[in-house]
């Protein structure tokens, strides 16, 4: 938890690594100490020997002294007077040492004055001893009591000696334990210390080496990127570059110089190498967004023309935009696409394309004209027909009548499907124009186009207020008139027709007829009759131009009046479809774009 | 309804087309002079006689060679000298704004050529009696719209 | 600039009447619509030279008796069909009752003279006037229908397609894109 968050910070190995130094520190500064004590602890036992061994010199000096005062006594010798003051001097040397080696504990101080004064004493006792001798007093007793407080001196003088050292002693205890307890408990310290770093320096090699691994597996996967990069650039067509805004140097990727036509790394990337290549007519251009593309931030999508080494006409394409890297330089990474292919395919589309329209335009004159013309020489036909019929019927046979009537007939029906096919070929005009359209409007229109058939078949049409739409007036009301007379024409035979025209404003996806699933908005536009109906087989078919359900004998008909509906509702981007009952009657669903 | 004729006008380059008029009119009870012309040249050329006599209703055919109908119309629309003649389009099928075109550039009548001979003697009668009912009753000829 | 006009024929012609009438010095008194009584004899030429000059501002003077009352029939249905308030009682009664003849003596003789029938006469006049009312552009079709007594606009529209063959509304964009065209000129 914290712990694993706090060992895969980057501030971890630093702060292992001051730790490491201040422990480091620490340990040197306790050996130092250390060292230090032990140093002093051997000073104090020198200091100890020493001050034993000088007091050791005293008293022996002073035993020397008691000794020669003795031999003085026998012998009156008077060179031991002279032996007695050397040995008075090295007492002094002696007591010098003493004193100043125990200077620094009272307690041995006051004995070392009770040590000097003692051995003023005992020089005391020297000096009467020579007194005597001089004043040649044989006295046994007097000599007797004499050495007797010689040797009481000595003896106290050794007892002091005795104190002396067994205080240095003493002293040398103590400090020894303190000593020793210190010892004891440094190394302690030390151990411990010395463990605690070598888990910090254990976790610290840990995580270098996980790091280590880390940058390695990331170089090895870097290496990998880059190799797919390079492959990626010559399967895509495209070609990689950087441009270092602080240095101003350039940097092309190997597929940026097989896009020229050269071998990577060919020549030393520059702009100026680069433009050489630019189609002249674009260089202008291109040198333009080249001078601002290094003030923006951005380069946006651009395209221009290159000729390659080899002299060839390419397309090219290029963005870019500006990253910083980590030291903090600006570079901008740019793209450079070959679209020469894109571009040729649109141009030949484009070509295609117009040439398809012009056989379009073609094909939809000549129907139009081949529709139009036709009418002409047909209804001269009906007319001079009509003329026979009416002014000379007298004089002609009953079989011609007969004839002239099926010619009528015929004609008749060539009219209409003329009339049809005009119509058709009127609906695939290109020159529509959308106008806000009410259809309410357009269905008082077609009601009205068709008043007559609507009062013969004695229909009753009932409808819903419909929307106002974008739309091409007339061809909605010819949708709504075609789908009218449909519905009156295939009425049932003993019934009066009723059409009932519903409208409801749905969205795309929730519909279940059409099949996209967007949240476009449209007008459902439903026209419901009681007729005769249809298999519902046939649904789709019905709206296939001449494609007819029943014989010309049943039912008069072309089989263009779904095919036009279909084709105005496309005209509006919009969609239609037929479900038939038969028997009971037909729906026509349209669907039209609200707006 | 009055002494005189009415006087028609008829250009149509179709020569049925002028038999079945001139035919229609002189089987109607309506006292009338039909003139007709094969182009709108020759039309114009008449009409534009300082003396010419206009008539009550000039049919143009619109597809004729030399100057189609819309082309005579627009240069009798531009001359006021014509503005007592009430124009009728007389024409095989067109589009509903073909149709609406003609009105609006000025056109008085449409009719769509019919193609029964008893259909078309009604029609013309109709549109000559509707145009005597502008021409006696002070009704405003420019509003003067038929459609048949 | 452009103004757009109204005519108000009576008007018209009476001012015509008064100015020429006067400027003649003949003595006269106007006695209804299209009815002017000389209060002296005017010899035939002079009669030849006023008619000439009236005809010249489409005024004429009919002789014929059958049909001035023809000319007052159209008149008084004009005066009908035009006039704000419409009269209660039904069209032929109150033609009987204006011009003192029976209904059928008026309608056949109506029916002779100008070919059609009083009733058509009538509709042509509405559908003039509801012509008018939609040049003018200050009423929509739904007020147009009911000044003019139709039931609906659907009513109106049957009918006004049925006498022009077309529908009031694009009897109504044929005269916007006119009016368009005659503005761009």
């Amino acid at each position: 938890m914290d712990f694993i968050k706090i060992y895969r910070s980057p501030l971890f190995l630093k702060v292992i690594f001051v730790i490491s130094i201040a422990i480091i520190f620490f340990i040197a500064g306790i050996t130092l100490k250390h060292i230090h004590s032990l140093s002093n602890a051997s000073n104090w036992v020198n200091h100890t020997y020493r001050t034993a061994i000088e007091l050791e010199h005293l008293y022996a000096d002073i035993k020397d002294i008691e000794v020669a005062k003795r031999d003085y006594l026998l012998t009156k010798d008077q060179t031991i007077r002279f032996a007695i003051n050397i040995y008075k001097k090295d007492v002094q040397k002696s007591l010098e040492k003493v004193k100043a080696l125990t200077q620094e504990n009272k307690e041995q101080r006051k004995n070392t004055i009770i040590l000097e004064e003692l051995i003023q004493i005992k020089y005391q006792n020297v000096d009467k001893a020579f007194a005597l001798v001089e004043s040649r007093i044989n006295d046994n007793y007097v000599v007797a009591d004499e050495l007797l407080s010689g040797k009481k001196a000595i003896f106290d003088i050794k007892m002091q000696v005795e104190k002396m050292v067994k205080l240095e002693e003493k002293l040398l205890d103590i400090r020894k334990a303190n000593y020793e307890d210190n010892q004891n408990l440094t190394p302690i310290i030390i151990y411990l210390l010395l463990l605690f770093i070598l888990g910090l320096l254990s976790l610290a090699y840990f995580k270098m080496n996980a790091d280590l691994i880390n940058i390695k597996k990331n170089n090895d996967e870097l290496i990998l990127a880059n190799e797919s990069s390079n492959l990626a650039e010559i399967v895509g067509n495209y070609g990689t570059w950087f441009l270092n805004l602080e240095t101003n140097e350039y940097t092309l990727s190997d597929n940026e110089y097989r896009l020229l036509g050269y071998a990577p790394q060919a020549f030393t990337p520059s702009l100026e190498d680069f433009a050489k290549h630019v189609h002249p007519d674009d260089y202008s251009y291109v040198k333009e967004i080249a001078d601002s593309m290094i003030h923006q931030e951005i380069l946006a999508p651009f395209s221009y023309r290159v000729i390659k080494k080899d002299g060839t006409l390419r397309h090219f394409k290029a963005m870019g935009r500006v990253v910083e890297n980590k030291s903090n330089e600006r570079i901008l990474i740019g793209t450079t696409s070959d679209i020469t292919d894109a571009i040729t395919a649109s141009e030949e589309l484009e070509v295609r394309n117009r040439i398809l329209e012009a056989n379009n335009k073609e094909l939809q004159a000549f129907n139009y004209v081949a529709s139009h013309d036709l009418q002409e020489p047909l209804r001269k036909i009906e007319t001079f027909i009509s003329r026979l019929i009416d002014k000379e019927s007298e004089s002609i046979t009953e079989t011609g009548q007969q004839y002239l009537s099926r010619i009528k007939a015929s004609a008749g029906r060539m009219r209409i499907l003329i009339d049809d096919l005009l119509q058709f070929s009127r609906t695939t005009r290109a020159e529509n124009i959308f106008e806000e359209t009410n259809l309410n409007e357009q269905l008082e229109n077609s009601k009205a186009e068709l008043t007559q058939f609507i009062e013969d078949t004695k229909a009753t049409i009932v409808h819903e207020d419909l929307p106002s739409l974008n739309a091409i007036p007339f061809q909605i009301q010819q949708l709504f008139t075609n789908l009218i007379h449909n519905s009156l024409k295939y009425s049932k035979e003993n019934s009066s027709p009723l059409i009932q025209i519903k409208v409801d404003k749905i969205i795309a996806e929730k519909e279940s007829l059409l099949n996209f699933q967007t949240k476009d908005s449209y007008y459902k536009i439903v026209f419901e009759d009681n007729g005769i109906g249809f298999e519902q087989e046939y649904a789709q078919k019905i709206f296939d131009l001449f494609s007819r359900l029943h014989g010309k004998t049943e039912y008069a008909g072309t089989g263009i009046g779904l095919a036009i509906c279909k084709k105005i509702v496309e005209n509006h981007k919009g969609f239609i479809f037929a479900e038939g009952r038969p028997g009971s009657g037909a729906t026509f669903t349209i669907f039209l774009p609200v707006g | 309804m009055q002494k005189e004729y009415i006087h028609i006008i008829l250009a149509d380059d179709d020569e049925d087309d002028r038999l079945f008029f001139t035919d229609a009119f002189s089987e109607l009870k309506i006292s009338t002079k039909v003139q007709t012309f094969n182009d709108g040249v020759e039309l114009m050329e008449y009409l534009n006689q300082e003396d010419a006599v206009l008539p009550q209703v000039l049919f143009l055919d619109l597809n004729m060679p030399r100057k189609n109908g819309l082309e005579a119309l627009h240069e009798i629309k531009a001359n006021p000298k014509f503005d007592s003649m009430a124009i009728a389009i007389y024409s095989t099928s067109s589009s509903e704004e073909h149709i609406e075109e003609t009105f609006v550039c000025g056109a008085n009548i449409y009719i769509k050529k019919p193609s029964d001979f008893n259909t078309l003697k009604k029609v013309l009668s109709d549109v000559v009696t509707l145009n005597w009912q502008y021409h006696t009753s002070g009704l405003n000829k420019d509003n003067f719209l038929l459609r048949m | 600039m452009k103004a757009f006009l109204k005519f108000d024929f009576t008007v018209l012609t009476k001012k015509i009447l008064e100015e020429k009438l006067s400027q003649w010095g003949l003595k006269y008194l106007i006695t209804g619509f299209g009815e002017v009584e000389f209060l002296e004899d005017i010899p035939e030429d002079k009669l030849a030279e006023i008619t000439a000059i009236l005809n010249s501002y489409g005024i004429e003077i009919i002789e014929n008796q059958k049909t001035a009352l023809v000319q007052k029939i159209k008149d008084t249905i004009i005066e009908m069909v035009f006039s704000d308030s419409p009269p209660t009682v039904k069209a032929s009664a109150y033609l009987a009752d204006k011009l003192n003849h029976s209904y059928g003596y008026l309608s056949n003789l109506f029916s002779e003279v100008t070919y059609t029938s009083v009733e058509n006469f009538m509709i042509i006049q509405k559908i003039e006037y509801a012509k008018q009312l939609i040049v003018n552009d200050k009423m929509s079709l739904t007020e147009i229908a009911y000044k003019l007594n139709y039931s609906s606009v659907a009513h109106l529209s049957t009918q006004f397609k049925n006498t022009t063959g077309i529908t009031p509304s694009q009897f109504q964009r044929i005269i916007a894109k006119r009016r368009e065209i005659a503005n761009t000129k």
